[in-house]
């Protein structure tokens, strides 16, 4: 395929992307797809030129990102659905038509992503329906029976069997890439921590890389390992919370308070880090604002031998009650097949078979030098998906007890220069959820022109669409729990 | 069952028995102080660091309905004027009380009217509504029901319906897309009924303030019981702002 070849955070020039004709882009396009490569946008590079696109295609083999240009003609921004032939394309289409008014045509499925209106042109959205006798339809949200965000969920169902899913989202879009644009520099920071508030660490590293690499900052081992530490407590923290709420969903309270209990923990010991327990200000541009000394560290271990001592036993009891593994066997399977048609991505990928973790195969910061394990499950069920968040705290637990044990010296700030002009910078980060991708353009003032940003639950409600079929509407909570997505890093 | 005692064993006590005076790490940003100091001549440092306009000048005062505690003022200030504490009570019931300047020792609740605590003194349910937040002030409010905080043990609880509700949290700047279904929601609560504010964006915006997505008419319609600065807040200040709001113990 024909295609400008980069590595995760590495800068490079806007010119150097080789910009085809609209056949041209489609046939190299779809010729990465074919080569089994995974899409991480398709979107222009320029706001006020929407005929000329990039697509995105990122390759785990060989740890690099393919960019192709396309250019369309201007009056006729319409071209063959790649989601025909490649299903993970097909939301990242819909984002295109939606918000630069492109056909694709044949799309199998084109619906709204965020804004209700636009591909609509103000009719409502109209749900698919199943018809028949026993039919019936159920329509949840977008408030639901909890503190949680808003999103939209349409069944189709015949008796207590789910037929089709519908998620109609967009409730918590504030406008994040819009604002990302126009904002001064001291505010992009603060949005980057606003994308999804339970992902701060995860969003504010990509930015952070993203805007590091357009001014060529090397940080510190020390920063690295640091930010290192701080994504894998927040993973820690938020499997721990993953798990509580599936163990609730399936009415364990003991194991839910008690996972509930170990949280709190973890997420205070970022709060002895850096004031926040999720985080908040810790990341800023060249490094941390925040340093590790012997008494947060002594503090933060001792909290987190709790941790891995009590989180061994909790765990124990979940997974041999007999109770807890009818519920999680079998249920809401997303098969290896499926998942790597539809793209799915991070831990429900994995869950699913899907080997890849960016942390492994598109290694940034102190992974490159002090290595995690990838782990795997076959089963692409619930089960599958509480049982890899278990395996995933002992390994993020094991990497954090090796750092802070052995942190070495030096600072933890970097001064950051000026963004480089017309260059381009694209940054992968495994947040707990998943793949985490910022992308920035700059201008040839240097001004940051385009900015996207795609959380993992933007692949991944689709698996939770297709792991429904054919389970029961009273799993659903068990189901939406163990996939664990966000709105807001849908909506942004 | 055994091995559910064991389990319970190994929970022990991890309640805040005394959620008024527990302590939080010395690196918390709370209550800011600010020292009664004059600023160097046409220093604007503070504001120009704020990414949320929160600082404003002559004298220097900070609205905690904006402020996302983030201490970029706090380092740039040349006088070290600007100090966060770990000061956690920082919620009041109105909104003219969140702005600290250099008199502010603490932030005040005054206590609800006598109607309101014969109503909801000794239980109050409230139903959330995300309205556009990220999540993180749901977290903290979801931490308030665990066993750490245990909120229910106040007869204050998150309910389902607002059919069941005393009342409303709202989280989150109040988007285009969820407006509508706010009043909804705030409509189906039978009266009489509260209003309260968790989390700066609901309170003010905060980084969303200037977003083009954001519809905060129902707030300008209703009036707000209660307010309850935090990027996100904390369950303490939670907790604390309710209970003097309802003259609790």
């Amino acid at each position: 395929m024909i295609s400008l070849q980069v590595q995760n955070n590495q800068q490079f020039r806007i010119n150097e992307i080789p910009f085809l004709n609209k056949n041209d882009f489609i046939d190299s396009v779809s010729e990465g797809l074919s080569n089994g490569f995974s899409m991480i946008g398709l979107f222009p590079i320029d706001k006020n030129q929407p005929y000329k696109i990039i697509s995105l295609l990122a390759d785990p083999d060989s740890s690099s990102i393919h960019i192709t240009g396309g250019e369309f003609p201007k009056d006729k921004l319409e071209y063959e659905s790649f989601a025909t032939q490649y299903l993970q394309t097909n939301y990242f289409e819909c984002e295109l038509a939606e918000n630069y008014g492109y056909t694709p045509i044949d799309h199998p499925w084109l619906r709204p992503v965020r804004k209700q209106n636009i591909i609509l042109g103000n009719k409502p959205y109209q749900f698919y329906k199943l018809e028949g006798d026993e039919v019936h339809e159920v329509a949840v949200g977008p408030i639901h029976a909890g503190v949680i965000e808003p999103g939209h969920f349409r069944f189709q169902c015949h008796g207590e069997l789910v037929y089709h899913l519908e998620i109609n989202l967009g409730y918590q879009h504030r406008g994040v890439e819009t604002m990302m644009l126009n904002a001064k520099k001291n505010q992009r920071l603060i949005l980057a921590e606003s994308i999804t508030g339970d992902t701060v660490i995860g969003h504010t590293y990509a930015h952070c890389n993203v805007v590091e690499g357009l001014t060529d900052t090397q940080i510190s081992l020390r920063a690295q390992v640091s930010r290192s530490v701080a994504e894998e407590l927040e993973r820690v923290a938020m499997h721990l919370s993953g798990l509580g709420g599936v163990a609730n969903d399936i009415g364990l309270a003991i194991v839910s308070s008690s996972y509930g209990r170990l949280r709190t923990l973890v997420i205070n010991s970022l709060a002895l880090l850096c004031g926040s327990r999720f985080g908040r200000g810790l990341f800023i541009y060249g490094g941390v604002r925040f340093d590790f000394n012997d008494e947060n560290v002594n503090q933060i271990i001792s909290n987190l031998e709790i941790v891995r001592k009590d989180v061994s036993a909790i765990n124990k009891f979940l997974f041999s009650s007999t109770g807890a593994l009818t519920r999680f066997e079998n249920t809401g399977i997303v098969s290896g097949d499926l998942a790597q048609q539809i793209g799915l991505v991070g831990m429900s990928g994995r869950a699913s078979g899907i080997e890849t973790d960016t942390r492994i195969h598109y290694p940034y910061g102190a992974y490159r030098y002090f290595p995690v394990s990838l782990i795997t499950l076959p089963s692409g069920d619930v089960f599958a998906r509480a049982r890899l968040r278990a395996l995933e705290i002992d390994e993020s637990l094991r990497f954090i007890f090796e750092q802070m044990e052995n942190l070495s010296g030096g600072e933890i700030k970097t001064d950051v220069g000026a963004t480089n002009p017309s260059s381009g910078v694209i940054s992968i980060v495994e947040g707990w959820r998943g793949e985490i991708v910022h992308i920035a353009f700059t201008d040839n003032r240097g001004e940051i022109m385009q900015y996207k940003i795609k959380d993992p639950s933007f692949n991944n409600w689709y698996g939770l669409n297709l792991a429904l079929r054919r389970t029961a509407i009273s799993d659903f909570p068990l189901c939406n729990k163990s996939f664990d997505l966000s709105y807001s890093g849908h909506d942004l | 069952m055994i091995d559910v005692i064991k389990l319970r064993i190994l929970q022990g006590d991890p309640v805040i028995h005394d959620v008024r005076n527990a302590s939080l790490p010395k690196l918390f940003r709370g209550l800011p102080t600010i020292d009664n100091k004059d600023c160097p001549s046409g220093c604007e440092k503070c504001i120009e660091s704020c990414p949320t306009d929160a600082i404003k000048l002559n004298p220097v005062n900070i609205d905690l309905g904006l402020c996302v505690f983030c201490p970029l003022c706090e380092e740039v200030c040349p006088g070290k004027i600007i100090h966060f504490t770990n000061e956690y009570k920082i919620s009041s019931d109105s909104r003219e009380n969140l702005f600290v300047t250099n008199e502010t020792k603490t932030i005040l609740v005054e206590k609800a009217s006598e109607k309101i605590r014969s109503y909801f003194g000794s239980s109050l349910k409230l139903r959330q509504i995300s309205a556009g937040g990220c999540n993180g002030c749901e977290l903290e409010l979801n931490a308030l029901s665990n066993v750490n905080f245990d909120l229910g043990r106040f007869g204050i609880e998150f309910v389902a319906s607002p059919r069941h509700a005393d009342g409303i949290v709202i989280t989150g700047p109040i988007t285009h897309n969820m407006a509508k279904a706010t009043e909804i929601c705030f409509d189906a609560v039978p009266n009489p009924k509260i209003i309260i504010l968790a989390g700066t964006c609901a309170i003010s915006g905060g980084i969303f303030q200037n977003s083009k997505e954001t519809e905060r008419k129902f707030l300008k319609e209703n009036k707000i019981d209660l307010f309850i600065p935090g990027c996100p807040p904390h369950p303490l200040t939670f907790i604390n702002g309710l209970l003097d709001w309802l003259e609790k113990k």
